[in-house]
């Protein structure tokens, strides 16, 4: 028997992309697409701060719930270190979550790097069969296409040195599917990504009319439940912005909410 | 044997000594949601000004060695929100909570405005507590907790704005602390709570920025609890009003330590972010010290450092 939060299994995908999983029943069969875990890597003094992570998958029958991260500091990089039956303690499912596609509806995810991982479970539940937008600096950053295609998912891919599909960034292939629409298709969108992708995502989305696309933003993030305002992002606010708690009011933004710098 | 948990705070009285940190709890709403809030001996909530404040840029946050920076920059719905919106006080009203509200402003007449404007809508809120030390913000703040005579000056005008119970939380940002907290008590508090989060800096070698975008921000956690020590003894030598103890509590020793060091309450703040049920689980620790020492009440372990 397993105890909440016990590791089942923590590899390396390529580079210096991870996946673990994590034995947790009730995170595993409440969780949707969105959603985020708040994991506590150690239980020293180490590391004060839990990290935030999308879900990737879960599996509510055998109780699991999957993540697919980076290295990018001392936190990841613990975790990286840990193997099968070590136990970390995890708060969630957090966050708001996407809106699921309706069911005439086509899901286009459009990735950038490990926000490839948040949109699974979207691709996974979606009665049409969606298509995923990526895009990454090289090959070596792209990451679960696969996953994806095993969905049914058509996978475009854009890098910035022509390494895999398209020269570019991916808002290339969003202003093509933008302008170029199928006929008689219904389109959702969603992003996660690079904050400056996003960003740009989100304009493209609002020039086209579709501020119902939806963004997942964050920051820095602290308490994880909407008490300290750390990882707070710009929302519109009338002519303004005022700042948004990403772990309670978000991490999903529609475009139109969010406020873009001039 | 049944252990008495309260604690006698002068002018009011708390069902066990352990409160929130203000800015570490929200508003006491988001973490309803995992226990009953009431069961703390306060809820202290996050700044309230009589002005909407949008708070600092981001990053506002840091991890540091046994600690973190933060530079939130006390962001906040303001006094009206505060007084009607759904998850603030009117929510806490609907609690057995005990509530003491953080109060700032830029100004000693904002202090005066927000101060006034929660003695007459009072109802549920047992003390204010009086920031006059937040270090990441330009106006207001930490400016009337490092000097002497703007200290008394802002306690003073406070006190006569309302009849509420005052705690003042001090900086620690100071040479002599003691002298703070008797300005304190004599400019009319009838508590003070320290310490609040010392001013430090984090960068990144990597990219040569710093990494708090307000540059530096309040240094909390573990990192900074043999500071907190030192001072809650020192002022607890300097005034006769009673002294709530924080600065990196994490368990129950931790807080019995700040009680020998001289505080009457202690506060957690930044171990919620690690655990929310840690604020529990420090009553529950100072529980089993009190029975392993054949202690049946808490306030006997206050000030009982021998040295």
């Amino acid at each position: 028997m397993y105890k909440n939060g016990e590791i089942i299994s923590n590899r390396c995908l390529k580079g210096d992309y991870f996946q673990v999983v994590f034995y947790h029943p009730e995170i595993a069969a409440q969780a949707r697409p969105g959603q985020f875990v708040h994991v506590q890597i150690s239980s020293g003094s180490a590391h004060i701060l839990r990290r935030p992570f999308s879900i990737n998958n879960t599996d509510p029958a055998a109780g699991t719930v999957q993540v697919t991260y980076k290295v990018v500091g001392s936190g990841t990089s613990e975790l990286s270190g840990l193997g099968p039956g070590s136990v970390c303690d995890l708060m969630g499912p957090l966050g708001n979550g996407y809106i699921m596609p309706e069911d005439d509806e086509i899901p286009v995810m459009i990735a950038g790097g490990y926000g490839t991982a948040a949109m699974f479970m979207i691709s996974k539940l979606a009665k049409n069969k969606g298509i995923l937008l990526v895009g990454a600096r090289s090959d070596a950053d792209l990451i679960l296409l696969e996953d994806y295609a095993q969905t049914g998912c058509e996978v475009r891919a854009a890098t910035n040195d022509g390494s895999v599909g398209t020269r570019g960034f991916v808002t290339v292939l969003l202003e093509d599917i933008l302008k170029n629409p199928v006929p008689g298709r219904k389109y959702r969108f969603y992003a996660c990504g690079p904050t400056p992708m996003l960003l740009a995502a989100g304009k493209m989305l609002c020039d086209a009319g579709r501020e119902d696309g939806e963004l997942s933003l964050d920051h820095v993030m602290c308490c994880g439940v909407g008490a300290c305002f750390a990882c707070v992002v710009k929302v519109k606010d009338g002519d303004s912005f005022r700042y948004a708690r990403s772990c309670s009011e978000g991490p999903v933004f529609s475009a139109g909410e969010v406020y873009y710098e001039n | 044997m049944k252990i008495d948990m309260s604690v006698d705070l002068g002018k009011f009285k708390l069902k066990n000594p352990v409160m929130t940190a203000s800015g570490t709890f929200g508003y006491g709403y988001e973490y309803n949601q995992f226990y009953d809030i009431s069961r703390l001996g306060a809820v202290v909530v996050k700044g309230i000004a009589p002005f909407v404040s949008n708070g600092n840029p981001t990053p506002r946050v840091a991890e540091t060695a046994s600690g973190m920076l933060n530079a939130i920059g006390l962001q906040g719905p303001g006094v009206d929100k505060f007084l009607n919106g759904e998850h603030y006080m009117p929510f806490l009203r609907t609690t057995d909570a005990t509530v003491i509200v953080n109060i700032w402003g830029k100004s000693i007449a904002d202090y005066c405005e927000v101060a006034s404007r929660l003695d007459a809508e009072r109802e549920g809120i047992t003390a204010l507590e009086v920031n006059i030390s937040c270090p990441n913000v330009k106006a207001g703040g930490v400016a009337f907790g490092t000097d002497l005579k703007l200290l008394n000056e802002v306690i003073s005008a406070v006190r006569k704005a309302t009849t509420l119970p005052l705690i003042v939380k001090l900086s620690p940002n100071v040479t002599r602390i003691g002298d703070f907290a008797k300005a304190a008590e004599d400019a009319g508090a009838d508590a003070v709570s320290l310490i609040n989060t010392l001013t430090g800096m984090a960068i990144n070698a990597e990219t040569r920025r710093p990494r708090i975008a307000n540059l530096t921000g309040g240094l909390s956690g573990p990192a900074v609890k043999p500071v907190a020590l030192r001072m809650v003894y020192e002022a607890s030598k300097a005034v006769s009003i009673p002294v709530i103890g924080m600065g990196g509590i994490c368990n129950g020793i931790d807080a019995v330590e700040f009680m020998l060091a001289g505080a009457s309450a202690v506060a957690v703040g930044t171990a919620t972010f690690t655990d929310p049920y840690a604020p529990l689980k420090v009553i529950d620790g100072i529980k089993d010290y009190l029975k392993r020492h054949n202690y049946n009440s808490v306030s006997d372990i206050i000030g009982a450092l021998e040295i």
